[in-house]
């Protein structure tokens, strides 16, 4: 995943660095002109629009059953079929991008404020709370995402807020280790040091000086890890880990669609697919947005 | 996947053309390797198959029909004295023992040997069916003639089955048990049945050759072998090139339908298959409340569920006690204690309670397919009359452990039985009421131990229970269980939902040589009539 829009951002000689501009719209134009990233962004909020507006949209509820009608074929009153309880398939796959964001988008965000904190903290203050932080965070990044999913899941037991959880657990390592190399480095610049003379708190050090330096990055890559966390969230749904039935979920469905797959695909393919661009999206967003953030690319 | 499971089964049949020249029956089980073939311990249904075709009892049920009358096995006769507690039963002469170690043309069955068979299922050490025989003491009062003393008489409803084909009553020859010891007997079955063991390769398959002693005759097949193939898609590519004659199929509707459009393929369904039953817990809130019970029971369409387990492998069940038993009752005689369903007047006895928006309940299920299908259909039909049910899937264990701690507030359990006492005394005798109760068993609902109408007294059937358990009048028995699920259903202690059979498919060549209508040995029985046509 190298950039590699931007070398033609860099050609053009309207590209110049303009000083009538602010840096905020330089940003916005460099967005603009990734290709990816604009696509990327679009099609995530699309995806959030459906989530949100879920039901405006689904044409019937995602957990009504009609076991009489199972397993009808994609047609005009189901577009994508019906399941084994003859649920509609559109509509389950409409209701389940909203826990395919929810719990992408909260498992990140607690996973980026637990993990940002922890790495800051422990550049910022070293010695022993380092070692013992960091070591904690190579011990957990050492396991698999999906092994140390499952051990959690089992742990907490199942339900939303314990996969938000989960996948938070999951995130926070790496988010430490992203925030630890640059506070490492900003610790030593003179403007902490004068903001430490004049006797700023450690806290207010940390929030007002460091963070604000190193938060693009945090973003862009909280960006792609949603990505992750959806995959993620999919997974441990299919392995029954996830949200209680009748939710639905896109792993759930593609699990409960899975023994009648060559006699009813579209109960797995469908929320299969939804996945397939979902993610996507969230990595084109990100790898643009990374692009863009990247400190080589700016002037 | 597809190609893998043809390799397993290339490998799994790799020694096959050892055995191809005689005429032998091959059979596949959904089970990676045999448990046991004690017959006083096997519970699974690949060992329960290997042993009935390797032993007899003093009865036997009638092959394909477990609600005919009792046939002579190895006893020819029986009779029961005046007073009820002395059964004599008179051994068949000329029965031998398959061949073993030191016998090699087997030896004549005798009382010593059924004395010391039936000493064995009841010693709790040595049979996981001890204790269907307590209280008993067996006595070999000549060559022939065994006689069973008990301290309280019971009806041959209650009596016979303890000595029939199924579980501790197959009879093992005593000396094969003392020679092989008890280890050495679970791989090495001896028995006087119409299959006898031959070989046994771990993973694989078990052997079994035809016994030309047996006493109903030789049997028309040269033997059976029995394969173990765990993947469901191997043992259909089994049966589908003709590696296999019969394999067991998962209890699905769609599998049944899929295998019944494939060309030489039939689909066998039948009974007993386990009954499924929703439990009240009558003991708390919300389920503490008579009207509240009445109308999840007119909530639920038994149609809908049938459905969604699939009309092919399910039949409805109306009584706590299955009809196919003595004591149970169809859903004709169940009459109104059907529930037919009826939403409006549940959201009127639910109104009438209290509840006019309905309420939310948690219930523990297991992630089973047998357990969380129909669940998510009463999920989904109960919240059509504004109840909210939660679910909280476990793993099947799990289920097992927290329903008996009492968690919760209705409980979907699905079994079966031997016969209505055993049905009765442990999911509604108030000594079986989980945690409890004075033998905590799987009494969910509570019965027996509660208030369940409100009326300030404690509803019990236990009286009913203890006096069919005696009652030597077989007429009066029936009636009196009959009375029993009556009372369960009006009280809505329990609402009895389907009862769902196994499914084979074979090769239409396979005669089984009998009707298949119901059997407890839990696969297509093979006998000495079963054949292979060409």
């Amino acid at each position: 995943m190298r950039p590699r829009k931007t070398r033609r951002i860099w050609k053009g000689g309207e590209n110049t660095p303009d000083s009538s501009i602010t840096p905020r719209q330089r940003i916005l134009r460099t967005f603009l002109k990734n290709r990816t990233a604009v696509i990327g962004a679009v099609i995530a909020v699309c995806v959030a629009g459906v989530a949100i507006f879920s039901p405006l949209i689904a044409p019937y509820s995602p957990v009504r059953q009609n076991v009489r009608y199972r397993f009808q074929p994609p047609q005009g009153a189901h577009i994508f079929g019906t399941d084994f309880y003859g649920r509609d398939v559109f509509s389950r796959v409409i209701y389940g991008a909203r826990i395919s964001l929810l719990v992408g988008t909260s498992s990140v965000l607690l996973g980026m404020v637990l993990g940002t904190a922890m790495g800051m903290v422990a550049a910022y203050r070293g010695g022993r709370l380092e070692t013992l932080i960091m070591r904690a965070v190579d011990v957990m990044m050492s396991f698999p995402d999906e092994v140390l999913g499952i051990m959690i899941m089992v742990a907490l037991g199942s339900g939303l807020f314990n996969l938000i959880l989960a996948i938070a657990i999951l995130m926070a390592p790496r988010f430490a280790r992203l925030a630890y190399g640059p506070t490492l480095a900003l610790r030593e610049r003179d403007y902490v040091d004068a903001a430490r003379a004049v006797g700023c708190s450690d806290i207010r050090v940390l929030f007002r000086h460091i963070l604000p330096n190193i938060f693009g990055e945090v973003l862009v890559m909280s960006t792609l890890w949603t990505a992750t966390a959806i995959r993620l969230e999919a997974n441990l749904s299919f392995l029954g880990l996830g949200v209680s039935p009748p939710t639905p979920t896109w792993g759930n469905m593609i699990r409960t669609g899975l023994d009648h797959l060559t006699d009813a695909w579209w109960v797995s393919v469908f929320p299969g697919a939804a996945i397939l661009v979902t993610v996507l999206a969230f990595n084109m967003l990100g790898d643009g947005l990374r692009d863009i953030a990247d400190p080589k690319l700016r002037t | 996947m597809r190609r893998f499971a043809v390799l397993a089964l290339i490998v799994c049949l790799g020694t096959f053309g050892a055995f191809g020249a005689g005429k032998f029956l091959r059979i596949a089980f959904d089970a990676a390797d045999l448990k046991t073939l004690d017959p006083h311990l096997a519970a699974a249904t690949m060992d329960r198959a290997v042993v009935d075709m390797v032993f007899n009892g003093l009865v036997r049920y009638k092959p394909g029909d477990i609600s005919a009358p009792f046939e002579p096995d190895l006893a020819t006769s029986w009779e029961v004295s005046e007073d009820g507690l002395t059964w004599t039963f008179h051994l068949r002469p000329g029965v031998y023992f398959h061949p073993f170690e030191g016998y090699p043309d087997g030896y004549e069955l005798t009382s010593e040997d059924v004395v010391y068979s039936l000493q064995k299922a009841a010693d709790p050490g040595r049979s996981a069916y001890a204790g269907e025989y307590t209280g008993m003491t067996f006595v070999a009062v000549d060559k022939y003639t065994v006689q069973v003393k008990l301290e309280k008489p019971l009806p041959p409803s209650l009596m016979l089955p303890k000595f029939a084909d199924y579980a501790g009553g197959f009879i093992v020859s005593k000396k094969a048990v003392e020679a092989l010891g008890d280890e050495g007997f679970r791989t090495h079955p001896v028995g006087t049945g119409p299959f006898m063991f031959k070989e046994y390769s771990p993973l694989e398959k078990v052997v079994l050759v035809a016994n030309p002693r047996y006493f109903r005759g030789k049997p028309k097949l040269d033997g059976v072998i029995v394969y173990y193939m765990p993947s469901l898609s191997a043992r259909e590519a089994a049966l589908e090139t003709g590696q296999v004659d019969i394999i067991e199929g998962p209890p699905e509707q769609p599998w049944v339908e899929k295998m019944r459009a494939k060309p030489g393929v039939v689909v066998d369904t039948f009974g007993p298959g386990e009954c499924a039953v929703l439990h009240f817990n009558m003991s708390k809130p919300p389920f503490d409340k008579l009207l509240i019970r009445e109308a999840v029971a007119y909530a639920l369409d038994r149609e809908e569920l049938l459905y969604t387990v699939g009309p092919d492998i399910a039949d409805p069940l109306c009584s706590p006690v299955p009809p196919l038993l003595p004591g149970g009752l169809t859903c004709d005689e169940v009459g109104p204690l059907r529930y037919d369903v009826d939403r409006a007047k549940a959201k009127e006895l639910l109104a009438k309670a209290g509840y006019p928006d309905g309420f939310s309940i948690e219930v523990v299920i297991s992630e089973r397919a047998e357990y969380l299908i129909p669940m998510q259909n009463i999920q989904a039909q109960l919240a059509e009359i504004g109840i909210d049910v939660k679910l909280k899937v476990v793993d099947h264990s799990s289920m097992h452990t927290l329903i008996r701690q009492d968690v919760n507030p209705m409980v979907l359990y699905v079994a079966w039985r031997p016969n209505a006492d055993v049905f009765l005394t442990r999911f509604y005798h108030s000594y079986s009421i989980v945690v409890t109760g004075k033998k905590p068993d799987t009494n969910f609902s509570h019965l027996g131990g509660v208030d369940a109408d409100g009326d300030g007294v404690i509803e019990t059937i236990d009286p009913l229970i203890e006096a069919a358990r005696t009652e030597l009048d077989s007429e009066r028995q029936v009636a009196l269980w009959k009375e029993a699920c009556e009372d369960i259903l009006t009280l809505v202690a329990a609402y009895p939902l389907y009862i769902k059979k196994f499914v084979y498919a074979r090769n239409p060549k396979v005669d089984y040589g009998y009707e298949l209508k119901s059997t407890l040995a839990l696969y297509p029985q093979i006998n000495e009539l079963t054949d292979i046509a060409g």
